[in-house]
């Protein structure tokens, strides 16, 4: 049989399917519109993979209430905290994606030009529910107005084993970094070492900057712009660092991960770590026993106070999105006091309101292992301080130049030279984002 | 081929419409070839030229995440080489790199050669050889990563179990040698299968008779395999040794699950840390000049094995 004209038959539709495939595409390029079947109202929401998975289904929930009363559909995305940065950075560099992103820290400042003002529905906010803890304003509020809405913060108290501490024969818990030494000393010799992070996770930074603020420590000066780090207050925190590490903790802490703590509280042999509540509602969510042995206490203090630096977390609105004003109302909604507290209850605690008002659940007052949680308010800032939440931070964070200088110095390097380390590599820093700012 | 207007109207044929006209146009030759690569040359326009050009442009200015940058010339590049951490990744990178390769050369080369033998079960082994690579890397690197847990490590439960070491055995991925020699060996884990597999491709590709007349000059075993095997296979090793250099240099996965590139910085590579300053921690034009660095030892790497190549 000859096949010739059935072959040029089926080159001639490939090329012309070809042929508008590729005109199709080049067009979509062009316009930077998807093609027309695939547009719809919806309002796109990226957040992250809660550390409590229940709270997502609540709010995947409350995205379903919300889309059937105003109309619209919404899709809440979410995806490994640790990948949101880099998303949030392709997105805005293609002015393409979702409506709202959850913020964290720094974002709001980063991507000051890109987010859109939100001054309105926080104003609204604000005066509805008795006003907004300062350190969660500071976090959103930058020279251009409110570039994202505070959604939640996550206290960073002291998680430990009760059992162990008692075995070591003490009933107080530690109310200072000292204290902590001291004690991590006893219960490292009975088998049970106590553990932070002296690596490249979020949870190493951010005990880091809560030692140093407690040691009237800083990173940066008050100006935002001069590294702060090389000083007698660091070389303090550096030394308590390299003992608690010699003395109290293993080895292992210079591998960790953000998880790598909570396995160490929940595997029994951890006494203590400096973590939000996470493994203790790991624990009860998986019925493991070593629930019973877990408590909470405050973050302990130093010669300066009690200072932390938790997770600070927004709404963000992109401003290249079609949807800005449905986004508002969906935050709105998120934050009917019915709907915020459906979503504490489901993270067990765990997420925190910014607004004074919505605080009074009595979900921490009920449970004595969580009481204590929302007294960490008062302690919080966001990175940076004193100075402005900047962008040069989000680059410190994200180089862990500040867990590094401590590993360094606990690797040997004498303390001075890996201040002075951290003081350059701070300066880089700084200077690559105060070009950029003109 | 199509046939001219003018020739059909020489034979008195009438002149043709106009769509076949068009029709005969389109089926010249270079018309319609470059018609059939105008699609992917379009692809490598919008996937590879343009984002090279625009790694090119951010490098040469000071564009953060979110506000646009002004240019600055090659200031990206000289804050980056007076940079600690940069020297790090570049040394870390070589380090890395030249030992992953070798042992993927020497191990592949062994691997094809027990894969060449007449086994039974021939092609499930050679089936099997393969997973490594088939399997997408971030998965199987988390399953290494969790058996060089510094509490629940695999590897170090089993070492201690036979007696090989004093427990509680080393903290992986928490000291700098330890962090370096866990990396390369995932990277040799996963790649030595692309070695093997077209390795002995080359393997099966020599003529028995070289082998056989090496037999009756009296070769033994390590004779064939030097005089036979060795020289027949270089084409094919430097093929794979050049494409395995690329893929290693340019390895992100493996150091960003394990380590993220500690225990500081040292285990970084060119692209774990161009993604950390340019897409985490904002500096788009630093990172992309970070991620440039590799464009001109990746292609040093490629002319010099090219030419070697050639030469044989």
């Amino acid at each position: 049989m000859d096949t010739s004209a059935l072959r040029i038959t089926d080159r001639r539709q490939f090329l012309r399917s070809a042929g508008g495939a590729t005109v199709g595409m080049a067009s979509w390029l062009a316009l930077g519109q998807a093609p027309a079947f695939a547009q719809k109202r919806e309002l796109t929401f990226l957040s992250w993979n809660h550390f409590v998975p229940a709270s997502d289904e609540e709010l995947r929930k409350q995205a379903e209430a919300f889309a059937k009363q105003a109309g619209v559909s919404v899709r809440v995305d979410t995806i490994a905290h640790l990948q949101l940065d880099a998303k949030f950075a392709a997105e805005a560099q293609s002015q393409s994606g979702h409506d709202m992103i959850r913020t964290h820290n720094v974002v709001p400042f980063l991507y000051e030009h890109l987010l859109a003002d939100v001054s309105d529905v926080v104003a609204k906010l604000g005066k509805q529910y008795g006003g907004w803890y300062p350190f969660a304003a500071e976090a959103h509020e930058t020279k251009n107005g409110w570039r994202g809405v505070p959604w939640f913060w996550i206290s960073f108290p002291a998680t430990y084993n009760e059992t162990h501490f008692k075995k070591a024969g003490f009933k107080e818990t530690p109310k200072t970094w000292d204290d902590l030494l001291k004690m991590g000393r006893t219960l490292k010799g009975q088998g049970n070492p106590v553990g932070i992070p002296v690596s490249h996770c979020s949870d190493a930074n951010t005990t880091f900057w809560s030692i140093q603020w407690c040691y009237g420590g800083k990173v940066l000066e008050a100006d935002g712009r001069t590294p702060g780090i090389n000083s007698d207050k660091t070389a303090q925190v550096i030394e308590l660092y390299k003992a608690l590490y010699k003395d109290a903790m293993e080895p292992e802490v210079l591998s960790w991960d953000d998880a790598s703590n909570n396995r160490f509280i929940l595997s029994g042999k951890g006494s203590w770590i400096h973590n939000p509540i996470s493994p203790y509602n790991a624990a009860l969510a998986k019925k493991m026993p070593v629930a019973d042995d877990i408590n909470h206490h405050n973050s302990p203090g130093g010669p300066a106070g009690i200072h932390s630096a938790p997770p600070i977390l927004g709404l963000g609105i992109w401003k290249f999105s079609k949807n800005v004003e449905v986004a508002k109302e969906f935050i709105q909604f998120l934050f009917r006091k019915e709907n915020y507290d459906a979503w504490i209850v489901a993270s067990n605690a765990f997420n925190h309101p910014p607004l004074k008002h919505l605080a009074d659940h009595p979900i921490w007052a009920r449970n004595a292992k969580l009481a204590m949680l929302p007294a960490e308010a008062q302690y919080a800032h966001p990175r940076g301080w004193p100075a402005k939440p900047n962008p040069s931070v989000q680059l410190i964070d994200s180089n862990y130049i500040l867990p590094d200088m401590v590993a360094k110095a606990i690797n040997g390097m004498p303390t001075k030279r890996a201040m002075a380390w951290a003081q350059d590599q701070i300066a880089l820093a700084v200077q690559g984002k105060l070009k950029a700012a003109g | 081929m199509a046939v001219g207007p003018h020739v059909l109207e020489a034979a008195g044929l009438p002149r043709p419409g106009r769509l076949t006209r068009v029709r005969e146009w389109w089926e010249q030759e270079h018309v319609f070839g470059y018609s059939l690569i105008l699609p992917a040359l379009l692809l490598i326009v919008c996937l590879v030229a343009y984002p090279f050009g625009m790694a090119i442009y951010f490098s040469l200015s000071d564009t953060w995440v979110g506000s646009p940058g002004e240019f600055i010339g090659l200031q990206n590049f000289r804050d980056i080489l007076g940079n600690e951490i940069f020297q790090q990744t570049v040394y870390n990178s070589f380090v890395f790199t030249s030992i992953a390769v070798v042992l993927k050369t020497v191990l592949g080369l062994w691997l094809a050669m027990l894969l060449f033998r007449t086994l039974r079960l021939k092609r499930v082994i050679r089936g099997a050889v393969l997973l490594p690579w088939v399997i997408p890397t971030a998965l199987s690197t988390l399953a290494w990563w969790w058996m060089f847990d510094s509490l629940y490590s695999v590897v170090n439960w089993t070492a201690i179990g036979l007696g090989i070491i004093d427990a509680p055995g080393p903290n992986w991925l928490g000291q700098k040698y330890h962090a370096m020699a866990a990396v390369i060996a995932v990277n040799v884990w996963r790649g030595l299968p692309f070695f093997a597999v077209i390795v002995l491709a080359g393997l099966v590709s020599i003529p028995r008779e070289f082998y056989e007349a090496a037999e009756v000059d009296g070769a033994g075993a390590w004779g064939r395999f030097r005089n036979v095997t060795l020289p027949l296979l270089k084409p094919v090793l430097a093929v794979v040794i050049l494409f395995s250099t690329i893929f290693t240099f340019a390895d992100f996965n493996i150091v960003y699950v394990l380590t993220r590139g500690g225990p500081v910085n040292t285990t970084h590579l060119f692209a774990t840390l161009a993604y950390q300053v340019g897409l985490t921690g904002g500096n788009l034009g630093q990172g992309a000049a970070i991620s440039l660095f590799l464009f001109p030892i990746l292609a040093a790497v490629v002319f010099i094995q090219l030419r070697y190549i050639r030469r044989e």
